[in-house]
């Protein structure tokens, strides 16, 4: 049963999913790019001495949005779907707990997008490995850490505006997801984020309390 | 025989609009109950309310025997559902929604669903959101007859269909409910074919039940008289419904036998009384009014 809304999840998503899987990969090799150019024109020294004293940043600097955007995409094409002409009636009328169907739901959608974020980080990682040492690439990935949350928290905010039933309650949802959201993206030094990223992970875990709370005003029938 | 369905004392308003005051009913195993009524007397309302989907301000409902708040998903898995609109989920297309649902219901019928769309002009690999609402109904229509569920629940069938698939479905789901000794509790605002269809017959009114009885004792006894009278106005009287004046003729509706509304419009001047047998939309037109 968990297979079958698995499957209709995907098929709901599937577009969405192979655009974002391309625009992830465009990234990467737009990256790639960008720092084998880097490498040839001002030669290691030069680079790494700029990433170690100047803090300049391995990445291209709009790649920070990236994840962010990609969960909020997911979870608009989950969820929009669902709630055009009342569809999640029928999700919820099938033959399992309430809470069950909605948490495999969100499940799938944190998969996929884990799964985009975890294997462009690995190619990331293995490429940029030829180019820097392990201790600049571990720094990177910190950075990054914060995205990665943002994206995760994204999504959850994204299931949350669409699965509530009252648009004046869909309005405050936002508003409150757009102040979340902004915790993700201080300006701030590499790694200075470090201290900061339980709170963050917290964050992911309440946020995923948020659209039960809707699903359940959805059931009694709010307006 | 076992109730099926069981409403006791639903009130509910919206925002300071009364639906529905103490209402109550049940539906019996095997029965096909229709729950009639004009656009805004809360037939979708009650639907919602059975399922769980609107907590009304007070009152329960059982299905099976369960509240409705908490619906397990065995009983679930016993009632097939449809939304008003013949609402699905139209990013599948015809082997995909078939193949999701299937994977549901431990006696899924396959051949139930695709017995019934050989009768549609489309593929199997045809998106539900290219189809018209008569392909899309069938479509929710042998999903239905696969899950074969003990009780359907159809939310205003026959909305947005043509004659033709109007028809197609009622014959459909008649034969396939009494074959099977199904319960069946559907709500419509078109009435001309349920005459054919169903066995009970409530008749919503603003705030109420009008009327609860079997489709067969309204269509025997329920009657229209035409009559001329001398009088101008005609007081409301105890069962004569929607007395009114049309052109130079009277018109009433009643359960009376005609000698007994002879006697009653006596008092009016009333003569030339003329009973005429009607169907069931006429009888509903006569219950309800028709504004």
């Amino acid at each position: 049963m968990y297979k079958a809304l698995f499957y209709k999840e995907w098929t709901k998503t599937k577009r969405i999913t192979s655009l974002l899987a391309f625009v992830f990969l465009a990234s990467l090799i737009y990256t790639f790019i960008n720092t084998g150019q880097l490498f040839r024109v001002s030669g290691a020294v030069e680079v790494w001495s700029a990433v170690l004293l100047k803090d300049m940043p391995l990445l291209p600097n709009w790649i920070d949005k990236l994840p962010l955007l990609a969960g909020l995409l997911l979870g608009f094409s989950q969820f929009v779907p669902e709630m055009t002409d009342k569809r999640l009636k029928l999700t919820l009328h099938l033959p399992l707990p309430e809470t069950r169907i909605v948490a495999t739901m969100l499940v799938y959608g944190l998969l996929v997008l884990f799964s985009l974020l975890f294997f462009s980080s690995l190619i990331l990682v293995v490429y940029l490995s030829s180019y820097y040492p392990q201790e600049i690439i571990a720094m990177m990935l910190w950075s990054a850490a914060p995205w990665f949350l943002a994206g995760l928290t994204g999504y959850l905010f994204a299931a949350w505006i669409c699965i509530e039933p009252v648009w004046k309650q869909r309005v405050f949802n936002a508003l409150i997801g757009v102040t979340a959201m902004l915790l993700f993206f201080f300006s701030a030094r590499s790694g200075a984020y470090v201290f900061f990223l339980p709170w963050l992970v917290l964050l992911v875990f309440i946020s995923f309390g948020f659209p039960f709370y809707s699903a359940s005003r959805f059931k009694d029938g709010a307006q | 025989m076992d109730t099926i369905i069981e409403c006791d004392n639903i009130t509910h308003y919206y925002g300071k609009r009364l639906i529905y005051q103490n209402l109550n009913f049940e539906v019996k195993k095997g029965k096909i109950l229709g729950l009639l009524g004009k656009n805004g007397t809360g037939k979708t309302t009650i639907i919602n309310i059975l399922n769980g989907y609107l907590k009304p301000r007070s009152g329960v409902c059982r299905l099976f025997g369960e509240d409705m708040e908490h619906i397990s998903p065995a009983t679930k898995a016993r009632v097939g559902l449809l939304l008003e609109g013949h609402i699905q989920h139209t990013y599948f297309n015809v082997e995909q929604i078939e193949h999701f649902y299937s994977q549901f219901f431990p006696n899924w019928k396959r051949d139930a669903y695709y017995e019934l769309l050989k009768k549609l002009q489309v593929t199997r690999t045809q998106k539900l959101s290219t189809m018209s609402c008569g392909q899309r109904s069938q479509v929710a229509l042998g999903l239905l007859f696969a899950q074969d569920p003990e009780l359907l629940i159809l939310d205003d069938f026959s909305m947005g269909l043509d004659p033709g698939y109007r028809r197609l479905f009622v014959e459909f789901l008649k034969e396939y409910a009494t074959a099977e000794g199904k319960t069946v509790f559907l709500t419509s605002h078109i009435i001309q074919d349920m005459e054919m269809l169903i066995d009970d017959c409530i008749i919503l009114d603003y705030g109420r039940i009008l009327l609860h009885l079997p489709t067969k004792e309204i269509m025997e006894n329920f009657r229209r008289f035409r009559f001329s009278a001398e009088a101008n106005e005609i007081s409301s009287q105890s069962d004569l419904w929607n007395t009114q004046k049309i052109g130079s003729e009277w018109e009433t509706y009643s359960f009376l036998p005609t000698a007994e509304v002879e006697q009653r419009l006596a008092a009016f001047g009333a003569n030339k009384l003329t009973e005429e047998r009607i169907s069931l939309e006429d009888a509903f037109i006569g219950l309800t009014g028709k504004y």
